[in-house]
């Protein structure tokens, strides 16, 4: 009998589900299973899991509301949500409550799923757990420290407006309408928290912020979008572990409470690199690597167009991008 | 039934104008006839005026004629007295007073055709006074005397009467011994001394000259006065020619009665143009309010046709957004139970998948260890002995793999178990989707209500949150004739309409019954109720309180219309807070309008 590595909860009300999570997990793992919430956090409490899988669609309490309180009882406790409904909701919340580190979609991939867990379970063990801070509220100061810079990429005055008037001269904030800027910022400046538009101009700016975690994980993002696509979202998490999610139109108290634990947030991770295991990533395919750099290519083309004093701008690029991801 | 606004339009205005064309028309031509009575009254009292100037221009004349004339004759009489009579005269007058003029008188006149005249013998009679008169001495003294007097005057004769009224002289010897005492100007000039005259006109005249013709003459009766008294001794009656004078006054009317009448002629025609003019002027007018009166019909004839193009055009966008919005709606929930059905299905999917999966891994490790049992039977059925030598080296370098074999064939079973499972539960969502659709029946059959109602309360388990019961509560129903696809859209839009109103936890019970010859099916939900603002409005076509963009308010007026059309009802019971019931009923059979509606 192998060694089992690993003690994993698995909560569905659906039991031929959990049943053959069991039978899928429990060659590798030592696997407990709960029918519904109330039993799940019972266990929770009783044992010191290393990962809880939880479905999102149960009576009386949801998966994510069962990993809120996991994270809060057991903040060690890795948490996967089992999605198979795309109820956005629940998806925001999710990220934004339970800092979940995977979307596993039903029907799972049974090659891929185990493993998954034992990067979990590793990542559990092997990382120090985030201390779970009280509630920030909206008027709580900002904790910026003094070599904190927010990036912002975003085409909509407003995010800009909005930004400037909660951080004030606290933190140095750097503003910019396009992909090909935003890289020669993260060239040049050490950014401790972007917050970023999913589609900047015309461009999908999700590929940058994942490409980014893989290589500098101490930098924190926080998405904001008109209108949230439950795929985009669950790439979003799996691949660039973003820490909020924030549909516009924003209410100015919640961008305040939210800056403030992204800064946080930075800080526990620049004083402790190790945490940032916690926000492994998955790898974010070649193509979309590939196809960032040539819609970073097109925009800084157009920017020098447009500016013809910015002399070596493309050269720059070029070099900020092989810079920022590695080739 | 569609508003025809423009023919409507067309019959009032054409009736409107009609009625202003003739009200026009009618007005003027009163002014008209007005205009011409004035007209013709105007010429006409303009006639009778030149006429009576003409006349009494005339009738002046003649008189002043007259007048003169008998003063003139009044005067000759005196100078002819003063000349003629004492000397002359006189003695001729005493002289013929013995003549006896009584027995002629006694005869008695005659009446004739009407008239009373002399009767012959009576003539006779005076006719032989007078051949008596003439005999009379001095008679043809006094013929000459006057017949020198008067000749080539404008006296064309003389008569002298005396007082008895007999014509003691005449220059027409005929007339002598005639009696003229009925005469009423012998009778004035001798009893009241005025004279008296008169214009006549004689065809034939025996005047001085001879018998003359075509004359008009002036006869005065004269009294004659003796001279130096007042004292009236006999009668004069003298004729004077006036022809001329009366041709000149004639002359002279004519004249005035020419320029009358081409004055009169002159108005006329001054009437007549002005009569036309009018008339003109006021078609003139008639013409351009007729003219400005179609113009404004064409004019407001376009507008209204536009006007109705543009609202029957309104109309089809209408009935097209319409149209658009119950497709719309329908896709909308359609889309909702697609979702709600895909997610159900994946449970079952992702189970099955794993643990088949599971089982071929399974088996692909049993297949070593098969083999190795199946060699060992070979060689047991080779083998005569009870005892067999086994060269294990090789086997055991594969312990690995024949340990992997170690499979618990019971964990399989159970795992294919629940993949048999899996599959009934995605049979089953298959089996509900079809009799939820019922494409594959007519419109119009015979149904089991509670095995719809079934139906679709296990499809909408998927759609509405999980933590909602749905309770069944059914008593045995009669086939009901209906269109069992519609009555499902209608119990899917309550129930969901029921799971909307619950906040969280709660309950929907549906419950049915046979009543008599109807069914009765109920939706009830423990959500927050409808609010009595809301509740008189829930059935109205696009309403919703749901935000705007969510929802398009056709659910339940598409339900009301569908349980309509069956020929039932559709009620609602709530309590603020509480819950709400929907209650349809049904008629078991229908009638055949349904039948043909299919």
């Amino acid at each position: 009998m192998t060694k089992k590595s690993g003690k994993i909860l698995c909560v569905d009300d659906e039991p031929n589900i959990v049943r053959s999570l069991q039978w899928l997990l429990q060659k590798e793992f030592e696997v407990f299973t709960a029918n519904n919430g109330q039993c799940a956090l019972a266990l929770v409490q009783q044992h010191d899991f290393d990962v809880v899988i939880s479905d999102q669609r149960m009576p009386i309490m949801t998966g994510v509301e069962v990993l809120r309180e996991v994270r809060r009882l057991s903040p060690r406790t890795m948490r996967i949500l089992l999605t198979g409904y795309s109820d956005m909701q629940a998806i925001l919340r999710s990220i934004n409550e339970s800092e979940v580190f995977r979307f596993v979609n039903k029907p799972w991939n049974i090659a891929e799923l185990p493993g998954l867990v034992a990067q979990a379970v590793n990542i559990a063990r092997t990382r120090p757990a985030e201390e779970y801070s009280a509630e920030l509220h909206e008027d709580t100061p900002l904790a910026a420290a003094n070599d904190d810079r927010i990036l912002v990429i975003d085409d909509d005055p407003d995010t800009q407006r909005a930004v400037a008037e909660i951080v004030g001269n606290t933190v140095r904030v750097s503003y910019t309408p396009n992909l090909a800027e935003a890289v020669n910022i993260l060239n040049n400046e050490a950014v401790s928290v972007i917050v970023a538009e999913t589609r900047v101009g015309s461009i999908d700016a999700t590929r940058l912020v994942r490409l980014m975690k893989s290589r500098h994980p101490e930098i924190v993002t926080v998405m904001l979008s008109d209108d949230a696509d439950a795929d985009a979202v669950t790439t979003l998490i799996n691949q660039g572990q973003i820490y909020r999610f924030v549909p516009k139109p924003v209410r100015q108290g919640y961008l305040r409470l939210v800056l403030n634990s992204a800064l946080r947030k930075h800080n526990a991770l620049t004083l402790d690199p190790q945490l940032t295991g916690r926000h492994a990533v998955e790898i974010t395919p070649a193509e979309a690597a590939e196809s960032l750099i040539s819609d970073v290519h097109q925009v800084a083309v157009e920017v020098e167009a447009a500016n013809p004093g910015r002399g070596g701008f493309l050269a720059s690029i070029g070099a900020g991008l092989r810079r920022l991801f590695g080739s | 039934m569609q508003f025809k606004l423009v023919r409507y339009f067309t019959l009032a205005s054409i009736g409107m104008f009609g009625l202003v064309a003739i009200s026009l028309v009618y007005f003027e031509h009163q002014q008209g006839a007005f205009f011409k009575q004035t007209e013709e009254q105007q010429a006409a009292f303009f006639g009778e005026v030149q006429q009576s100037f003409a006349r009494q221009q005339d009738e002046s004349a003649r008189r002043d004629l007259l007048t003169i004339h008998e003063s003139g004759n009044v005067n000759l009489t005196r100078l002819f007295a003063n000349a003629l009579w004492a000397r002359d005269f006189a003695p001729f007058v005493a002289r013929a007073q013995a003549i006896d003029i009584h027995p002629c008188r006694a005869i008695a006149d005659v009446d004739a055709g009407g008239k009373t005249v002399a009767p012959p013998e009576k003539k006779a009679c005076f006719a032989d006074v007078g051949k008596r008169i003439m005999a009379l001495p001095g008679f043809d003294d006094i013929d000459a005397k006057v017949y020198d007097a008067m000749k080539k005057s404008t006296v064309f004769k003389i008569k002298v009467f005396d007082l008895r009224g007999v014509t003691i002289y005449s220059s027409e010897h005929e007339q002598i011994g005639d009696d003229k005492s009925a005469n009423a100007g012998w009778r004035a000039a001798a009893h009241d001394g005025t004279p008296k005259s008169e214009l006549t006109h004689r065809d034939t005249f025996s005047a001085f000259e001879g018998v003359v013709e075509n004359r008009d003459l002036i006869s005065s009766y004269l009294p004659v006065l003796e001279p130096g008294s007042s004292r009236v001794v006999g009668v004069f009656e003298v004729y004077s020619d006036v022809t001329p004078f009366l041709k000149q006054i004639e002359a002279t009317s004519a004249q005035i009665r020419a320029t009358a009448l081409d004055n009169q002629a002159k108005v006329d025609a001054a009437a007549r143009t002005n009569l036309a003019e009018v008339d003109a002027a006021s078609n003139r007018q008639l013409a351009t309010v007729a003219v400005l009166l179609s113009l404004l019909f064409v004019a407001l004839l376009v507008i209204v046709r536009r006007a109705d193009r543009i609202i029957r055009q309104q109309e089809k966008e209408r009935q097209h957004s319409h149209q658009q919005l119950a497709q719309t709606e329908k896709m909308a929930s359609l889309g909702q139970m697609v979702a709600g059905v895909a997610h159900q299905l994946n449970t079952p999917l992702a189970f099955s998948q794993n643990n088949v999966l599971m089982v071929k891994d399974a088996l692909d490790s049993m297949v070593f260890p098969m083999k190795v049992a199946n060699r060992m039977s070979s060689v047991l059925k080779t083998t005569t002995g009870d005892v067999v030598t086994l060269k294990v080296a090789q086997l055991r370098s594969n312990l690995a793999r024949l340990e992997d074999g170690d499979v618990d064939v019971d964990m399989l079973q159970q795992m294919l178990g629940d993949v048999l499972e899996g599959i009934e539960q995605m049979s089953e969502m298959v089996v509900n989707l079809r009799d939820f659709t019922r494409l594959d029946r007519a419109s119009v059959a015979s149904a089991d209500l509670n095995k719809s109602l079934h139906t679709v309360a296990y499809i909408a388990k998927s759609v509405i949150p999980h933590d909602i019961l749905v309770v069944e509560e059914f008593h045995p129903l009669p086939e009901v004739e209906c269109n069992a696809s519609q009555l499902n859209q209608v119990f899917l839009n309550l129930i969901n309409n029921a799971a909307q109103a619950i906040d969280g936890s709660g309950r929907i019970t549906l419950r049915t019954e046979a009543d008599g010859e109807q069914v009765r099916i109920e939706v009830e939900d423990t959500g927050r109720g409808i609010p009595p603002e809301v509740l008189p409005h829930i059935f109205d076509l696009y309403f919703t309180t749901k935000p705007a963009g969510q929802g398009t308010g056709l659910g339940l007026a598409i339900a009301r219309d569908i349980v309509t059309q069956h020929g039932g009802e559709i009620r609602v019971d709530t309590r603020l807070g509480a819950g709400t019931t929907f209650i349809i009923t049904l008629p078991i059979r229908q009638r055949a309008a349904l039948a043909e509606a299919a």
